[in-house]
């Protein structure tokens, strides 16, 4: 069996139609996608009188025709943010008003979701190729349903979800990070969370964990260290460890024979913890280069056959 | 122009997921930020100056190693060469810049020439690299002009393969610059930290035996374990710790370097000289110090005697540029970028933080060589210099007139007639070495983290321990650098092999110069999502004119290291050439060892950057 693993695309499409495209070029019978797949802006397209202007990266655009227009649109998704065309007005209001902002990305987010399953649904028919989306602690929880709603599409979340006879048990939940995001749990509950989750795995041995908080002091984990104004202490050069102790702990209990992490996009690296693999695959996802894991998987004898962290 | 910002807080349903923040421009909103994980408040230049300024390190690389071999080029002016060294790093500067921005957290050589030079680019890098490399090895062995050239054709082909094969130029030039030349520079560090720290306290301390000991093999392998101690203990603790200890490194240093310069400018040079005069009788009972110190370099290292003259630009200045490389190679050394890239805001930021520390260097670099000009006399300067440099690496058996190096900081402070601010004074100075020197070896570990992550390397190379220390990596690096250290402290030749330690690493500056130079055009879509775009000069990208210059200098650099006799690493010294044709041969023979063992297992390793069609 072999897995196609990617995480942290935040809404960048030309990542989530690469990663739709992983099965066929990388033979892959699986494909797994982390969280962390929603983006984190939306870049206004304003109208002014026959034209439209929009900044990108601190550029400014003035688009006339149609095509220009599209074109920027998907150059902007491919950088994971959501495009809008607007008004002067409506930017106007929006700059006075938090809920009208909230709306709009709720919209974005979620139309964008709706959009990606229904790509799944048509490039993955008929392929045979399993396919899990688990959203994490940056994807908010209203896209959990459109997930589970695709056809193509199996939602992680929660669910230990049988292939070839190997249990993959998906959380997206996190311990708590400094900007209070969607799914964030104190490290008791998060493994009382996971415990859970294992106790429904016929056995653990026989699971992948695909868990998008890496565990605490993996190196999986080295995160640039903030200070309390959310600033980089020593211009990003001072790492230090932020993954889940809990996630740790499950792994050193249960010992999976494959544990996919996400979370934390510098932590690209693959260590093993016990018997146990433990990946991390990164995330570019801004330079529109898909960062992921392929992993084959022995699954009569549940071990891990080979992998490579590859940049697509 | 703003750059965005965010803020937590709001609400929309969940944990807490606020939303909102964004940036402006005078039209309005460009965008709006949801929070959400990743997204920081800011981004410090000062940061990035910091990194900067310690990486061109004035006190540890540029006193000894640029500023005490000005007496080899008797008519090149140092001042015109430091400001041509800085108006030409600048340039490269400009280009790791628009790398950094255009690919972030990839941060570093092996990624960016990984990514951009495949295909044809690296197919004609590897090719021209393997020729120039296997024709120097074939004549430093005596195999005649004809054979050379067959050994190039056979070291083209060789390269023009490797280059063919995703990541393979990316590796060999990567994997020599920041790991296996890393182990030459750890009796590099021992050395600075004997010459610049432990010799000046035994000296004042009155421990003669100390100061003659660590001018033996022993006392300079024994420093050379010591940096090699020092660094792992770094690693093993983290960089967090140890980035608070250059920040304060930074400010001591800094506030060292403004006692020495205000001696310098207070003193005279005949209260220099008289003091010189009374410390070389006290300290190593040499009489007449100073003027003893001149004529025996004009005796026995057959010194021009001459004034310095701050605004002159004799005919060798040119050539005194790759020696001031060894100092000003590396304002990039520490420049990453984390987090989101937003816009040029972040371009400018890494390019303001890296032209910072460089240009802070070159001005004080100047401002240094006047001062010791004025108060120290220059004849006696480069007299003290090419005395111990001379004997230090072997080219004469004649010993200086004082058994240590005229160390700068130690000769300044001698205006003060007191050993214990003496010592404060080298002691404070020492944060210079304390702030430079960690980082040595977290640069290799992360290479050899990155070739095991891409299977190059055994798993084992990317493991840590359950308290996050790297120890397969740190041996990977400790096990040749003790190596090193052993041939560099025993064997006369091996000492002269020291320029080759920023040979190479420009060799490896000059790959990402090329990849810089050819990105707008051989990768437009990963160029025009950069913030880079937005720059050009006469319509051509600002990032290819700052490759191109970085290509065409370092390019002129390296040729004059391998074929000017001045250097002593060239054509001329067989060591020298054997050993860079050994680093790079091993590094190519590892990768292509590595290929064909992953594919017996069934990995193929050209999976690792072939592209996801998205259509």
């Amino acid at each position: 069996m072999r897995i196609f693993f990617a995480t942290d695309i935040h809404g960048s499409e030309v990542c989530w139609r690469k990663f739709l495209n992983a099965a066929a070029f990388h033979r892959a019978d699986v494909l797994i996608m982390g969280g962390d797949m929603t983006g984190k802006a939306m870049v206004p397209i304003v109208a002014d009188g026959s034209s439209w202007q929009v900044t990108l990266q601190d550029r400014g655009h003035v688009l006339s025709a149609e095509a220009e227009l599209t074109a920027m649109e998907k150059r902007i998704r491919d950088r994971g943010y959501y495009p809008v065309r607007t008004t002067h007005d409506e930017v106007t209001a929006w700059a006075a008003d938090e809920a009208a902002v909230d709306a709009r990305f709720k919209a974005e987010i979620l139309g964008s979701v709706q959009r990606w399953m229904a790509l799944a649904d048509e490039r993955l028919a008929g392929k045979g190729v399993r396919c899990i989306v688990s959203p994490a602690n940056d994807d908010m929880f209203e896209v959990d349903p459109i997930i589970a709603a695709a056809e193509h599409v199996e939602l992680g979340e929660a669910n230990a979800i049988a292939v070839d006879g190997i249990s993959i048990a998906s959380t997206g939940w996190c311990n708590p990070t400094p900007w209070r995001t969607f799914r964030e749990l104190e490290e008791p509950p998060l493994g009382e969370r996971i415990d859970a989750l294992v106790a429904a795995i016929p056995d653990p041995r026989r699971a992948i964990f695909n868990f998008h908080a890496p565990p605490h002091g993996s190196n999986l984990d080295a995160a640039p260290q903030l200070d309390a104004d959310m600033k980089y202490v020593a211009g990003g050069q001072a790492l230090v460890p932020v993954g889940s102790r809990a996630v740790r702990a499950a792994i050193e209990t249960y010992g999976p024979l494959l544990s996919l992490h996400g979370h934390i996009h510098e932590g690209r690296g693959a260590v093993k913890i016990g018997r146990t693999l433990a990946v991390n695959p990164g995330s570019s996802y801004e330079d529109g280069v898909l960062q992921a894991a392929l992993i084959d998987i022995d699954a009569r004898k549940a071990e891990v056959k080979r992998y490579l962290l590859v940049n697509g | 122009m703003a750059t965005m910002t965010d803020r937590s807080g709001g609400g929309m349903g969940g944990a807490g997921g606020g939303m909102g923040g964004g940036s402006r421009t005078p039209a309005g909103p460009a965008l709006f930020l949801r929070n959400a994980t990743g997204l920081v408040k800011g981004w410090s230049g000062f940061d990035a100056f910091v990194y900067a300024f310690l990486a061109v390190n004035l006190v540890t690389l540029g006193m000894f190693y640029s500023f005490a071999v000005t007496g080899y080029v008797p008519d090149g002016s140092p001042i015109a060469a430091i400001v041509l060294s800085g108006v030409a790093m600048t340039f490269m500067c400009v280009a790791y810049a628009g790398l950094i921005a255009g690919m972030p957290r990839a941060g570093g050589d092996y990624v960016w020439q990984t990514r951009v030079l495949d295909g044809i680019p690296g197919a004609v890098v590897g090719g021209v690299f393997g020729f120039v490399t296997a024709w120097l090895a074939g004549g430093a062995l005596a195999l005649g002009d004809t054979m050379s050239l067959a050994v190039g054709a056979a070291g083209a082909v060789a390269g023009v393969i490797i280059g063919l094969w995703r990541g393979g130029v990316g590796f060999v030039l990567s994997s020599t610059g920041w790991w296996f030349i890393l182990a030459l520079w750890a009796p590099i560090y021992g050395f600075i930290l004997k010459i610049e720290f432990i010799q000046p306290l035994a000296a004042l301390a009155g421990w003669t035996d100390g100061v003659d000991f660590f001018n033996t093999g022993n006392g300079t392998f024994a420093a050379s374990l010591i940096v090699i101690a020092l660094t792992t203990g770094l690693v093993a603790l983290g960089m967090a710790g140890y980035a608070r200890i250059q920040r304060l490194s930074f400010w001591i240093g800094l506030g060292a370097l403004a006692v020495m310069f205000v001696l310098m400018l207070l003193g005279s040079q005949d209260s220099f000289r008289a003091a010189f005069d009374r410390e070389a009788s006290s300290l190593f009972g040499v009489a007449g110090g100073y003027q003893a110190t001149i004529d025996n370099s004009v005796a026995n290292d057959g010194l021009a005697l001459r004034s310095l003259d701050p605004l002159g630009f004799g005919g060798g200045t040119l050539l005194l540029i790759p020696f001031m490389l060894f100092w000003i190679l590396y304002p990039n050394w520490g420049a990453t970028l984390y987090g989101e890239v937003r816009g040029s805001g972040d371009f400018r930021r890494v390019l303001n933080g890296m032209l910072g520390g460089l240009w802070v260097a070159v001005i004080l670099g100047v401002a240094f060589l006047l001062l010791a000009a004025k108060t120290f006399g220059w004849e006696f300067f480069e007299a003290t210099n090419v005395s111990y440099v001379n004997y230090a690496y072997g080219y004469t058996t004649t010993p200086p007139t004082i058994p240590i190096w005229g160390y700068p900081p130690l000769l300044a402070a001698f205006l003060i007639d007191s050993h214990i601010i003496q010592m404060v004074i080298v002691v404070l100075f020492g944060a210079w070495f304390l702030g430079w020197t960690g980082t040595l070896f977290l640069s290799s570990t992360r290479m050899i983290f990155a070739a095991a992550f891409d299977r190059i390397l055994p798993e084992s190379a990317g493991r840590v321990s359950d308290r996050g220390v790297p120890w397969v990596a740190l041996l990977l690096i400790m096990v040749p650098s003790v190596i090193l250290s052993w041939l560099y402290a025993y064997n006369a030749d091996f000492v002269r092999l020291t320029l080759d330690a920023t040979l190479v690493i420009a060799v490896t500056f000059l790959g990402s110069a090329v990849a810089a130079t050819i990105l707008p055009w051989w990768k437009p879509a990963l160029y025009n999502a950069s913030p880079m775009a937005r720059y050009a000069i006469a319509g051509i990208p600002l990032i290819s004119i700052g490759g191109a210059v970085t290509v065409v200098v370092l390019g002129w650099v390296i040729y004059q290291w391998l074929s000017n006799a001045l250097y002593g690493i060239g054509v001329g010294n067989t060591s020298s050439i054997v050993f860079l044709a050994v680093l790079y041969g091993g590094a190519a023979i590892l990768f292509v060892a590595a290929r064909f063992f992953r594919r017996s297992q069934g990995v193929d390793l050209d999976a690792i950057h072939a592209e996801i069609p998205a259509e």
